[in-house]
């Protein structure tokens, strides 16, 4: 196929235009945006917005949703400064502890939503209430500030304008698409969202699916929640609380499927640089930020209006 | 190898559907099991994929006695069945949804190398030649059923369930089914093909099983030397249905609803007809003829391409359904009872009084409980609904409880065409005669009656006039003499004039 | 494996039988009086006076907070826009009543007129492109949000009329005023959807859209309206909490309404499919959150930790919910 035919045929075309476009008017428009330091702001902004975005991708891909992405971010930021700040102990084992205890709460988001049969909407809203609680019992509003610092040079270390901190994006993106795309159980994964019924008829344990998909997407708003961190240089208690509308908006806006089983990781990557892109003109021309936010919305209409009007045409012209 | 099904009986909340059922499959036959909607043949179907759970009742395959708590358990036990509704999975592959539980790997990722040659081979086992990445859903209908028989035939199963396989495929197409199947009968697999249409069990299969309300009428009995009469009494009770006396006859000076040249999104291509004040009209067709798709049409639903609906003779355009409802007067009691006929969740008098809510409303919309139950009370009890009292849930009567319900709402709406469809499917014979009955009073009555049908007795009980519907055209219209063997001749006649030398 | 098939004769009297027949809403009176007998026994000031009024006004809130996303909860869909309809809200009538100085009744009214716009441009939105109302209600969240923000940027308006705050602490008798206009507005929904057709064309919607659209119900008209409805009773919303701070405060509500206003229906029997709208469980629901907040912080319980357990508490009232559910579908199978 040839290269432009590739491209109109994705969906996410037209959201890697405006990002090309977007550049090019920054540009143009304020000198500030083309420095070495700006890209390292944009970049950096984008990792821990990407990773929260792919654990709600996830979700969607296996026709689920994760309203506790946020909260569950959040309770593994402060689990992780708490294990630094109070306990000592040091960066690497204290964010894989964190991590895992993400990966756990996934687990138990899957566990209640397979066993009790409750729509996976209701159970990861009471969860989220019940992370946020517990991240509000434990530190009581109050950041944990005392970090080691080679985990804080982590989070501010650049090579040029390349954040040190977007290796871990990288990776997660590059383990994730093959999981999706060339592993089996991601293909289950996506078999099980695309028709949960032929998934099961064909021998796929549809629950145990959605158990490690719940875990899947634990693990990685718990490393979101460790990188927010490392960025900010603290664990503040109200890391996470910004995500859900984002987390949602991304994979969407990359063209994934509402009815699940087709989800797009280019796409909510394009989505993510997008969304960045527009928060970092809203700093460099002093514009409301507010207009973030209701771009935003604009941004989510227009693609799932587009994605609408894609599928009634394919289907007419079955 | 063989697969014994005894004595099962599975219940549903307010529903018996199996009632000491059996079944006896064995290899190298082609055994068709057969009865009409609602007779239980999907429940046994469940049963034997691992989908239910018998309440009593064994499963033995090859004299081993059997349990299965899953789908998985099935597949595993050498079971492979392609259903009526697709299960594929849309944004797939057609290599990918063939070989979905069986994905070839190599160095622990899916080789999609080896995935699309094996893919081919079993594609062309069923003679499609497509290239095996194409997306699933940019496939026909008829397409996307041969991928799911390439699927099941990829099992090398030991048991090949077919659940009406034909519905959607062309004569070319269910051709090659048939050859397939007939070479797994020599391979020695046994063959379990469902079907509802006679000629194909007549021509294909060796034996054949009957269901009737749950339970087992005719038991693998040799398809060799049975007649179409012979099945149709196992399915239905008795081959012809008492003529049930009708007291006046259709006013034919009076015209209600009629179509002329019509033809629709839906594939119809200029239909003509005219329903009369009084009339009983039957439409008969094979499923999938397209005269459900007629009705809906006719409702507003679905677009007209050309040609004309005629209403009291001035030609119309219908809005909506509720625009047919309110302006036109003409009502649907739905095919598909119980997610389209009545709310299960909802009482009685709900489900009555919905299609008048806003006429028996009193000021400001408001309305009480009391006015729905004085305006179902009185039909509740013309049409013998059985049930404790009003409040009652729909989704807890019985199927023909449920039908009366359906029915009600449109006597509620004081329609003056309605339009049938399938209203005996699934129910009781007392039920049965007692809607009929009803039918005919309405007919005398005055309304304007569209019956659609695949029962043929009850066709050929009911209606004044014939009118014989085959892939969204019609083939033939006649008076009705009442007489079955005639009647049901003529049908039959007109169906294999337009579909010869395709079966068999 | 064979297992007896009973046939039903009388209904027994059983743990079971009471667990499935008894109403949601009765098991939740009950849990509530409970509650408060023990609350009130461990501490004599959860029934004072004080207490009970700010827990009344607190309720009232959220009481109408609930009824907004019950209404579009009996169709089978939701309106994640609340908060945000909510944050316009209060801006507006703070902008109204402060920045305009419109007299109150015409403030009110154009308030409520303006949730009411907004929540018609979620329904338009979601019947036009047929696309589900959870991702329209989600994106025009942000775009409430985000455009009311920007043109009044988040400032607080303090400098309101003092009637506005003084409704806030009035009492009628012994009940504060905000409480009994929540209890009106309860009223009055209760009343449409036992007693109109409306209300019954919503349930239909809910229960089987299919079904009401083949009766001639009028689905995608019944849609827009409840987005209507779910969006003034927002707006109400806002009112209340305005009047109950004496400000106009856009901070308070936004994302803080989320949880809430799912709660409240959710707990008191609402379904999530739709079909079902409970009025009197949705207040009741709000009352048992809102009588956990107060009785833990009564109790000088963590108060940090009052969030994890309204989560906590959350999941077991529903799965309690869920629990009857396939108790009563197993009865009805065994009947069969």
């Amino acid at each position: 196929m040839k290269p432009v035919t590739f491209l109109l045929r994705e969906q996410w075309s037209g959201i890697l235009l405006a990002v090309v476009l977007g550049i090019v008017a920054l540009s143009i428009a304020n000198p500030t945006f083309n420095t070495e330091f700006n890209w390292f702001v944009l970049l950096r902004s984008i990792c821990v917005v990407a990773l929260a975005a792919f654990s709600q991708m996830i979700m969607l891909g296996v026709g689920q949703m994760n309203l506790s992405v946020g909260a569950l971010g959040g309770l593994v930021a402060i689990l992780v400064g708490g294990l630094m700040d109070a306990w000592g102990v040091p960066a690497i084992p204290a964010a894989s502890i964190a991590v895992l205890v993400g990966g756990g709460a996934g687990l138990l988001n899957g566990w209640l939503t397979v066993r009790t049969g409750i729509n996976g909407f209701v159970v990861t809203l009471a969860t989220a209430s019940a992370f946020t609680g517990i991240n509000l019992g434990l530190t009581r509003a109050v950041p944990f500030y005392h970090l080691p610092a080679d985990f804080v040079a982590f989070g501010n270390g650049r090579i040029g304008a390349f954040p040190l901190l977007m290796i871990v994006p990288i990776i997660v993106t590059a383990l994730l698409a093959i999981f999706l795309n060339r592993t089996v159980k991601g293909r289950h994964l996506l078999a099980v969202g695309g028709n949960s019924n032929a998934a099961e008829l064909s021998g796929i344990s549809v629950s145990r699916t959605i158990m490690l998909a719940h875990c899947l997407s634990g693990l990685i708003a718990a490393i979101a929640g460790v990188l927010a961190v490392a960025q900010l240089g603290s664990a503040q208690p109200t890391i996470g609380s910004d995500w859900l509308i984002i987390s949602f908006a991304a994979p969407i806006i990359g063209g994934a499927s509402l009815s699940g089983g087709s989800v797009s990781i280019t796409g909510t990557v394009v989505a993510v640089v997008l969304i960045g892109l527009i928060q970092n003109a809203m700093v460099l021309l002093a514009v409301d930020p507010y207009w973030v936010t209701f771009l935003l919305g604009s941004l989510i209409l227009a693609a799932v209006w587009i994605n609408r009007i894609r599928t009634v045409r394919m289907e007419r012209a079955q | 190898m063989s697969l014994a099904l005894q004595s099962i009986t599975k219940s549903f909340p307010g529903v018996r559907a199996l009632n000491d059922a059996s079944l006896t499959l064995v290899g190298g036959e082609i055994h068709a099991l057969m009865g009409e909607n609602g007779a239980g043949k999907s429940t046994l179907i469940k049963i034997i994929t691992g989908v239910h759970r018998a309440d009593s009742g064994t499963l033995k395959l090859e004299d081993r006695d059997l349990v299965f708590s899953s789908p998985r358990d099935a597949i595993a036990a050498g079971i492979a069945v392609v259903h009526q509704e697709r299960n594929l999975i849309p944004h797939f592959s057609v290599a990918e949804n063939i070989l979905l539980e069986r994905l070839p790997t190599r160095n622990g990722l899916v080789d999609f190398a080896r995935a699309h040659s094996e893919t081919r081979q079993h594609l062309a086992k069923v003679g499609l030649n497509i290239d095996p990445a194409t997306e699933v859903r940019r496939l026909s209908v008829a397409q996307m059923q041969m991928v799911e028989i390439a699927k099941a035939l990829s099992h090398r199963a030991s048991v090949l369930l077919l659940d009406e396989p034909t519905a959607s495929l062309t004569e070319a197409e269910a051709e090659t089914l048939f050859r397939l199947v007939r070479q797994l009968r020599e391979a020695g697999t046994a063959i379990l093909f469902v079907s509802h249409k006679l000629e194909e069990v007549l021509s294909l299969c060796d034996r054949v099983t009957v269901l009737r309300d749950g339970e087992t009428t005719l038991m693998a009995a040799p398809v060799v030397g049975m007649t179409r009469g012979n099945l149709i009494e196992a399915m239905i009770g008795r081959s012809e249905r008492p003529v049930v006396p009708r007291k006046r006859g259709p006013q034919l000076d009076q015209p209600r609803l009629q179509t002329q040249a019509l033809t629709t999104s839906y594939g119809h291509k200029a239909v003509d007809f005219t329903l009369h004040r009084g009339e009983i009209l039957g439409l008969y067709g094979l499923v999938g003829a397209g005269r459900t798709e007629l009705a809906r049409a006719l409702l507003g639903q679905g677009k007209i391409r050309s040609g004309q609906v005629l209403v009291d003779g001035a030609a119309v355009r219908v809005r909506s359904v509720r625009d047919a409802i309110k302006r036109l007067r003409i009502g649907y009691v739905s095919e598909d009872r119980k997610y389209e006929g009545v709310i299960l969740d909802h009482p009685i008098r709900s489900n009555i009084a919905i299609t008048v809510w806003d006429s028996i409303a009193r000021t400001l919309g408001l309305l009480t409980r009391n006015d729905e139950i004085a305006l179902a009370a009185p039909l509740a009890v013309r049409l013998e609904i059985r049930a404790p009292n009003l409040e009652q849930r729909v989704g807890n009567l019985s199927g023909g409880n449920q039908q009366k319900v359906s029915l009600a709402k449109w006597l509620a709406a004081d329609v003056d065409i309605l339009i049938i469809d399938e209203p005996t499917v699934g129910i009781d014979i007392k039920a049965k005669s007692y809607i009929h009955e009803l039918i005919n009073e309405l007919a005398d009555r005055g309304m304007a009656i569209l019956l659609i049908s695949s029962d043929m007795p009850e066709m050929v009980a009911m209606a004044d006039r014939i009118l014989v519907m085959h892939e969204f055209a019609l083939i033939d219209e006649f008076v009705n003499d009442r007489r079955y063997e005639t009647a049901s001749t003529k049908i039959m006649d007109a169906i294999h004039s337009v579909t010869a030398g395709s079966v068999g | 494996m064979t297992t007896q098939v009973q046939s039903s004769s009388g209904a027994s009297i059983s743990i079971t039988g009471l667990l499935t027949r008894g109403s949601t809403q009765f098991g939740l009176l009950i849990i509530l009086s409970v509650l408060w007998t023990v609350f009130a026994s461990l501490s004599p000031g959860f029934l004072s006076t004080f207490n009970l009024n700010s827990l009344g006004r607190s309720v009232a809130v959220d009481v109408v907070v609930g009824f907004a996303q019950m209404v579009v909860l009996a169709t089978g869909g939701m309106n994640l826009s609340v908060g945000a309809i909510g944050v316009c809200s209060v801006m507006l009538a703070g902008y109204f009543l402060q920045v305009l100085g419109l007299p109150i009744p015409l403030a009110i009214a154009g308030t409520l007129a303006f949730g009411g716009v907004l929540g018609w441009l979620n329904g338009i939105a979601i019947t036009k492109t047929g696309v589900n109302s959870f991702v329209v209600t989600l994106a025009t969240a942000s775009l409430f949000s985000g455009g009311m923000l920007i043109l009044s940027h988040g400032v607080p308006l303090n400098g309101l009329p003092s009637e506005i705050g003084a409704f806030g602490k009035a009492t009628v008798g012994p009940v504060p005023a905000l409480a009994v206009v929540a209890l009106a507005i309860g009223g009055l929904l209760y009343i449409l959807f036992a007693h109109s057709v409306l209300g019954r064309q919503i349930l239909s919607v809910g229960a089987n859209s299919r079904a009401a659209e083949m009766s001639g119900i009028p689905v995608s008209r019944v849609i827009v309206f409840v987005h209507v409805l779910s969006g003034v009773l927002a707006a109400a919303a806002a009112l209340m909490l305005t009047a109950r701070l004496g400000a106009a405060m856009p901070a308070v509500a936004g994302d803080d309404w989320l949880l809430p206003s799912f709660l409240a229906p959710v707990i008191g029997g609402t379904s999530l499919a739709g079909g079902a709208a409970s009025v009197i469980g949705t207040i009741l629901g709000a009352l048992l959150v809102s009588t956990i907040r107060s009785g833990l912080l009564i109790l000088q319980f963590a108060s940090f930790w009052l969030q994890f357990f309204l989560g906590v508490f959350l999941l077991a009232a529903i799965l309690l919910q869920r629990y009857r559910s396939v108790l009563s579908a197993r009865e009805q199978t065994r009947q069969a």
